[in-house]
């Protein structure tokens, strides 16, 4: 019995698509979430252990967002990042940070608490700004910007990858279905594609 | 030449498009109007003049103005579950099909039976509901209130559920425009200019303003073609966003505004998809407020009759929507703007029969306007308006002559113009009085905002159009984009010059101050002799402003007669506050999205769907939705599918998903060291491997919260909370380490949502999960014994952790998968527990297997118990210090004698106990003197038998064995218990531990 693998299911697994779309809604799945907090006093010692593994400079401003192309970490609080990897199953990016930053970091997988989204198209930010109450305005929030906060009674982590013109959010999985919910109905009058 | 069947169309005048017939239904009757109409200007058009009947004395009313301030013209609007009451023509675009009917009249509009309301007038008069039916009291609820309900209201709301939908939008800008008038619309271009972000809302459906109602030229452009003009230039702005239909509601703290857009108010149905209203929170780092003027009427007798029109709202209908709402027409005024309502009534074809002039000597400017019109120029006051059902003539007093009496169809009045300061006022400043505008204007506004134009008192087109270019210039400017002032063009400026007149006093009939409530000018005079002198008391008691147009009609007219009868001025009369909203907003509006079920979030758990699939019942906790049991076919209740799924469960093996307890990821060197903090008894002793229960007390020594935490690694802990409380715990958690201990190496995150957990509890657990574990993994109790924890891989390398925690008293296990598998690990656990008979169980098992073993739930943990009173005072450490320690040991809650847990079963075993009643001693008398405590939970235990309870009981612990009452007057209960310890199964905790 125990031989047979367990299929992974996202939160909206059921989620359907519609025809006509100024905004492009998609479910991100197979990326890996690692919560990444400084031990106290090692700060400096994490972010140069980052950049030396990396090659990317962990930002102290707890609202802006460092890649490499590969990985993304968010600053979500002081001394806390979110590293955002695409992954596959096999690979476990949770573990190898532990092992990589030892000593200088808790690391905790968050990989399923989160429900990844994104978010494009022209009136993408018409839509989140339904349920965001965040000045979404590229002035306000340019690419790389993060945001820790609420939509629709929900909390969320907002940020705008780098190079894309997306918002993303990561919502509780638990919360997945009202969120999706919100987000659709908000979508919806602007047409909404999803994949 | 008017157009066919709207008699009072005239021809080639209006910004309506005649191509655009549109067919619509005033109380029944077909009528047709054209795009661009609002129903007001399209039943004025068919020469509807009739809209309603008031509130209080069910008098006829019509239209009064032009303008969301409208008191009088208020129609339920739609039908069915569209039915909108309260709605003012004067603000709803016509559309194809519209359905108004008029309100508040029985049987009909023309013939209102209740209007003899009117005849008992002196019964209604202000402070009516205080004084006439104050006796018996008992009449009151019975007569009195649904007799004034019938009597006095206003439409009806629908009876059906909303079917429209609503939703809230925020928005951000550097300069918020309030109002798209000549002022507004030129700051709008002088700020937009610049890139910086403008927002310009204006409620109206069109931009312009008074442009629109007034013949006017900028630098040779009609109005409407500088609006158009300035329009075109606006939408090549990327940066400027014009909202029009939106009505800015409310000003709030740091530039916070609220605002409504009505987005399909006016179409028959909203689009798909598309909300009906639209509310805005619009945050602005500088505003300007050009929110116009709004013109106040003169108290005469009989001055609420349909035909008695503002005057600028009946150059309104002239100019904008092409409509005279009448043939032949007295205007009667205090200024000179007034006066000026005879030159478009002329030109639209209609008699100017008198102008009135109620200024001691009529200025140059309206002589000239009476002879170009040919109207005949009265100094003097009218002081009753006559007519049934409408204005057919004007009593007139000239000041140098006797009473006269003119045939009119239409009074055109002004009595000035009050600036829009209730935005500039809702922060709580207070306007000042202008003497010699005689009207309030702003005094101190909040940071940020300006006031321009005629809301700031500046009536004459120029500066309205020079104050906007001026301060949209500036206040770009200060937000960091630097804004030149741009050209203004030229204008012809008319004059005021005002003589203000707020009653005529020898008006024979009721004269009204504030149409909406029926407050007449004598209920201002009754409320200052019965005492009422101050001008917040006067309002209440008369109810003046009082209604949905916030006293914009008649506020400023109550306290200045207020102010004639006092002897006072009106500075120190004082005005009253306006408040949010500007306008009535709907409750829909505000819900917005969160309605029905979507009024909270509402949580799912990671084996939702397949419960769903097996037929669960669900039960809202909190925000989850959790399985509260799962009935097969055959089951006829509840209580047979939980005492199946108890029994099962403790005979073979059962299932629950606890993926809601709240779990918290807790790391660091001084991860223990917080931990021994937080909890009551010591967790840096506990090994790696294990887990250990924990309680939490609150600062005041009370519990907060209890659950298990495990170590795996020295610097690792994983802690579990109650469901209800796993927010409040993280909080508590970051409070401590934040402000407390900030020097603790410590770092916490909520790992609730990471992890799908099930319990797997019952004699058969042990051979299920070793059917799940990966080898190596030895399961056995040697290697694994109760308290113990693990990572380790499960159903062929998915990550897992498992505890062998037990709540229902068997041996059980917690397994935890990353929550994708969760769904797959709960059908693999039933597929693979089929050979030993294991079931899912639900929250009601649950809590019957936590009652029969005497587990705290959150009906003890209930935030006035302490660890004591639970039977938990032996945890709590002597050997260090944590939150709660020192209050807990205060005098009250240290006292032995308080209530503490005890278990309890009835005496007469088939009896049933329900929680909440309370305990007395066996012969004691029923009152509050002789309460002992009272049941906690309560459940039937199918392994006893019979029901069983918890309790808090005074001196509890030392009572077992004794018998007692269990009192329930609200349900009629009044059962002998029997007083015993708290655990009904396995005393010796042998299960757990095989």
């Amino acid at each position: 019995m125990s031989n047979t693998k367990l299929e992974p299911r996202s939160a909206l697994d059921s989620a359907k698509s519609a025809s006509r779309s100024h905004v492009e809604i998609k479910v991100l799945d197979g990326i890996s979430v690692v919560w990444i907090a400084a031990r106290k006093g090692q700060t400096a010692a994490l972010v140069a252990r980052v950049n030396e593994l990396y090659g990317v400079s962990l930002t102290l401003n707890p609202r802006l967002a460092s890649s490499t192309g590969g990985i993304e970490f968010l600053g979500i609080a002081p001394d806390q990042w979110l590293a955002i990897a695409p992954a596959k199953d096999s690979h476990d990016p949770a573990s190898k940070l532990a092992g990589q930053l030892q000593g200088l970091a808790s690391i905790a997988d968050q990989t399923d608490a989160r429900t990844l989204i994104r978010v494009s198209g022209a009136k993408a930010r018409d839509t989140l700004s339904k349920g965001l109450a965040i000045d979404l305005h590229p002035r306000a929030l340019p690419e790389g910007a993060v945001a820790v906060t609420h939509a629709a009674h929900i909390g969320v982590i907002l940020w705008r990858p780098i190079g894309s013109d997306s918002f993303m959010l990561a919502c509780s999985r638990s919360y997945s279905d009202s969120f999706w919910h919100w987000l659709t109905e908000a979508a919806a009058e602007h047409g909404l594609a999803v994949s | 030449m008017a157009t066919p069947n709207q008699p009072n169309r005239i021809a080639n005048k209006g910004l309506i498009d005649r191509r655009a017939p549109l067919r619509f239904t005033f109380d029944g009757e077909t009528y047709h109007g054209f795009e661009g109409d609002t129903l007001a200007s399209a039943l004025l058009a068919n020469g509807v003049t009739l809209t309603g009947r008031s509130f209080k004395y069910h008098r006829p009313r019509g239209i009064l103005s032009a303008g969301s301030e409208e008191p009088n013209a208020l129609v339920e609007l739609r039908s069915g579950a569209h039915r909108e009451p309260n709605t003012r023509a004067t603000m709803i675009e016509l559309y194809q099909g519209l359905e108004a009917q008029s309100q508040n009249r029985w049987p009909s509009l023309k013939y209102d039976l209740l209007s003899i309301n009117g005849l008992l007038s002196p019964v209604f008069v202000a402070g009516f509901y205080y004084k006439t039916f104050m006796w018996p009291a008992s009449f009151w609820e019975k007569l009195y209130e649904p007799l004034i309900r019938r009597a006095a209201g206003l439409g009806r709301a629908a009876e059906a559920a909303d079917p429209d939908t609503y939703e809230k939008c925020s928005a951000f800008c550097d300069v918020l425009i309030i109002g798209a008038g000549p002022a507004g619309l030129s700051a709008a271009l002088a700020a937009g200019r610049s890139g910086a972000r403008v927002i310009l809302v204006d409620e109206n459906f069109a931009l312009g303003g008074r442009l629109l109602g007034d013949e006017v030229k900028l630098d040779g452009l009609s109005g409407l073609d500088w609006v158009r003009q300035t329009a075109a230039e606006l939408r090549t702005l990327p940066e400027v966003r014009v909202l029009l239909r939106t009505t800015l509601t409310g000003a709030y703290d740091s530039g916070t505004f609220s605002a409504i857009e009505r987005v399909a108010d006016h179409v028959p149905k909203p689009a798909p998809h598309t909300p009906r209203q639209r509310l805005w929170r619009i945050v602005a780092q500088r505003t300007i407020v050009a929110t116009g003027a709004t013109e106040r009427p003169i108290v005469f007798g009989n001055n609420d009759l349909p035909g008695v029109m503002l005057a600028s709202a009946v150059r309104i209908y002239i100019n904008r929507f092409g409509v005279t709402p009448g043939r032949n027409a007295v205007v009667f005024t205090t200024n000179d703007d007034g006066a000026r309502t005879a030159i478009d009534l002329h030109a639209a074809g209609a008699r100017v029969a008198a102008i009135v002039d109620a200024r001691p000597d009529p200025s140059a400017a309206v002589r000239k306007i009476a002879e170009a019109t040919g109207a005949r120029l009265i100094s003097g006051v009218v002081t009753d308006a006559q007519g049934r059902l409408a204005v057919s003539g004007a009593r007139i007093r000239p000041y140098n002559g006797s009473a006269i009496e003119l045939p009119c169809d239409l009074i055109a009045v002004s009595g000035g113009f009050n600036p829009n300061v209730q935005i500039a006022t809702h922060l709580n400043g207070k306007a000042k009085w202008d003497n010699a505008l005689a009207a309030f204007v702003p005094g101190d506004v909040p940071k940020g905002m300006t006031v321009i134009g005629a809301a700031a008192g500046s009536f004459a087109l120029s500066r309205c159009l020079t104050e906007g270019a001026r301060w949209g210039a500036s206040a770009a400017t200060s937000t960091g984009y630097p804004a030149d002032v741009p050209y203004v063009p030229t204008v012809a400026d008319t004059g005021y010059d005002i003589v203000p007149l707020w009653r005529v006093k020898e008006a024979k009939h009721k004269a009204f101050i504030d149409f909406q409530n029926d407050v007449t000018s004598d209920d201002i005079a009754l409320a200052e002799r019965e005492g009422y002198r101050s001008v917040e008391h006067v309002k209440r008691y008369t109810t003046l402003g009082m209604a949905t147009d916030q006293g914009r009609i008649g506020n400023v007219i109550g306290l200045a007669i207020l102010a004639e009868i006092t002897g006072k001025t009106i500075s120190e009369t004082g005005s009253t506050s306006a408040r949010p909203p500007y306008t009535p907003v709907a409750m829909g509006a505000l819900a917005g999205h969160h309605r029905g079920k979507y009024f909270k979030p509402t949580r799912l758990p990671p084996s939702y769907d397949w419960a769903k699939e097996k037929g669960a019942v669900f039960v809202e906790t909190g925000l989850w939705l959790r399985p509260q049991y799962f009935p097969v076919p055959g089951e006829s209740d509840w209580l047979e599918t939980v005492n199946r799924e108890v029994k099962t469960t403790r005979e073979k093996v059962g299932v629950c998903d606890v993926s809601t307890l709240g779990k918290i990821e807790v790391h660091g060197n001084d991860a223990a060291t917080l931990l021994d903090r937080v909890y009551i008894n010591a967790f840096s002793s506990l090994p790696v491997g294990r887990a250990r229960y924990g309680v939490m007390l609150r600062d005041d020594g009370l519990v907060m919260d209890d659950g298990t935490c495990a170590r795996f690694a020295p610097d690792r802990f994983f802690m579990t909370t109650t469901t209800a409380n796993a927010v409040k715990v993280m909080q508590h958690l970051e409070f401590c380490h934040q402000w407390l201990w900030p020097a603790l190496d410590a770092q916490m995150m909520s790992a609730t949502d990471q992890w799908a957990q099930y319990s797997v509890a019952g004699p058969r657990a042990r051979d299920l999960l070793a059917k799940i574990v990966d080898p190596p993994f030895d399961i056995s109790n040697a290697a694994f014994p109760y308290m113990a924890i693990a990572e380790l891989t499960v159903c062929s390398g998915i990550k897992s952790r498992l505890y062998r925690l037990s709540f229902s008293g068997e041996l059980a296990y917690e397994i935890g998968v990353p929550a994708r598998f969760g769904d797959a690990l709960m059908r693999r656990l039933m597929e693979a527990g089929a050979e030993y008979g294991a079931i899912p169980y639900g929250t009601e098992a649950l809590g019957v297997m936590r009652i029969e073993k005497g587990h705290v739930g959150g009906n003890e943990i209930n935030g006035t118990t302490t660890a004591a009173d639970l039977g938990l005072g032996k945890m709590m450490s002597a050997k260090k210090d944590y939150i709660g320690r020192v209050l807990a040991g205060r005098e009250g809650l240290a006292d032995s004698k308080r209530p503490s847990l005890v278990g309890i079963r009835p005496v007469n075993r088939a009896a049933r106990l329900r929680a909440g009643a309370h305990f007395l001693e066996k012969d004691a008398a029923a009152t509050a003197a002789n309460d002992h405590g009272y049941l906690t939970s309560v459940a039937f235990s199918p392994m006893a038998g019979h029901w069983i309870g918890l309790g808090l009981l005074q001196d509890g612990p030392q009572r077992h064995g004794e018998i007692i009452r269990a009192y329930d007057p609200v349900r009629g209960g009044d059962t002998l218990v029997e007083v015993v310890a708290p655990c009904f199964i396995d005393t010796e905790g042998v299960r757990l531990r095989v």
